[in-house]
């Protein structure tokens, strides 16, 4: 084997191989990658699921759910559905909370 | 399938398509909806997303919200505060004590913790419609 054929097999395949490994590993990394990371910033615009959403068409004939308009669902509408303090505490809510 | 954030449309489905989570794993937390809702006959809802200060009455306000709040249960998770916020109505409630609740919310923050938000929401909705029996 002459000189350029053993570099060209010994040299320019590993290096092709690694350019081949490191283009796809950069192509891949380009696009925003979907998973939620403990610790990470979350920076996706806030969703509200209901399984019937028609349920919810009070809200959604209010406002859209963004992160730019979301003060609009606090407003002075939402405090109407349970006006009196002490009805508040009559039908108290219950539930959990929990952090990680 | 999802109520999204916004009003039927395209928009809509597209907000929900840019949130956190896969198409496959909206399919996974939309049937778990569906089976939670229809085998209990109360209301579950899913909440991702930031929560004011202070959280737990904001959460209550969000709850507040939705139709019928006696029967519903808002889930409402803030990854960016870590803060998970299980919120039941009054008739809710009787079939739902607050300590399943936070049994629940215990594994769903395990599961978070851990970077599964999918995962924990549908563990999560499971066990509250497994401890709220049928309707």
């Amino acid at each position: 084997m002459s000189i350029i054929e053993t570099t060209l097999i010994f040299a320019g395949s590993p290096a092709a191989v690694i350019l081949l490994v490191a283009g796809a590993v950069y192509a891949g990394g380009s696009r925003r990658s979907k998973r939620y990371r403990p610790g990470r910033p979350f920076e996706f615009t806030p969703v509200w699921f209901l399984a019937a959403p028609e349920q919810v068409a009070e809200v959604a004939g209010r406002s859209e759910l963004t992160a730019a308009t979301r003060p609009a669902l606090t407003g002075a509408e939402a405090d109407k559905e349970w006006p009196a303090e002490a009805q508040v505490h009559e039908h108290a809510t219950g539930g959990a909370s929990d952090r990680w | 399938m999802t109520a999204g954030e916004t009003a039927p449309g395209l928009s809509g489905q597209r907000d929900v398509l840019d949130g956190p989570f896969t198409t496959r794993q909206l399919l996974r937390l939309d049937e778990a909806m569906r089976l939670a809702d229809s085998s209990t006959g109360l209301t579950f809802s899913v909440y991702v997303g930031d929560l004011e200060e202070p959280t737990r009455s904001y959460a209550e306000k969000l709850h507040s919200q939705l139709v019928t709040p006696p029967t519903s249960v808002l889930i409402a998770v803030s990854p960016n505060q870590r803060v998970l916020e299980i919120v039941t109505g009054p008739d809710a409630r009787r079939r739902l004590p607050d300590r399943t609740s936070k049994l629940a919310a215990l594994s769903m923050a395990a599961a978070f913790g851990g970077g599964d938000l999918a995962g924990g929401i549908i563990s999560g909705l499971a066990q509250l419609a497994d401890h709220a029996g049928r309707q």
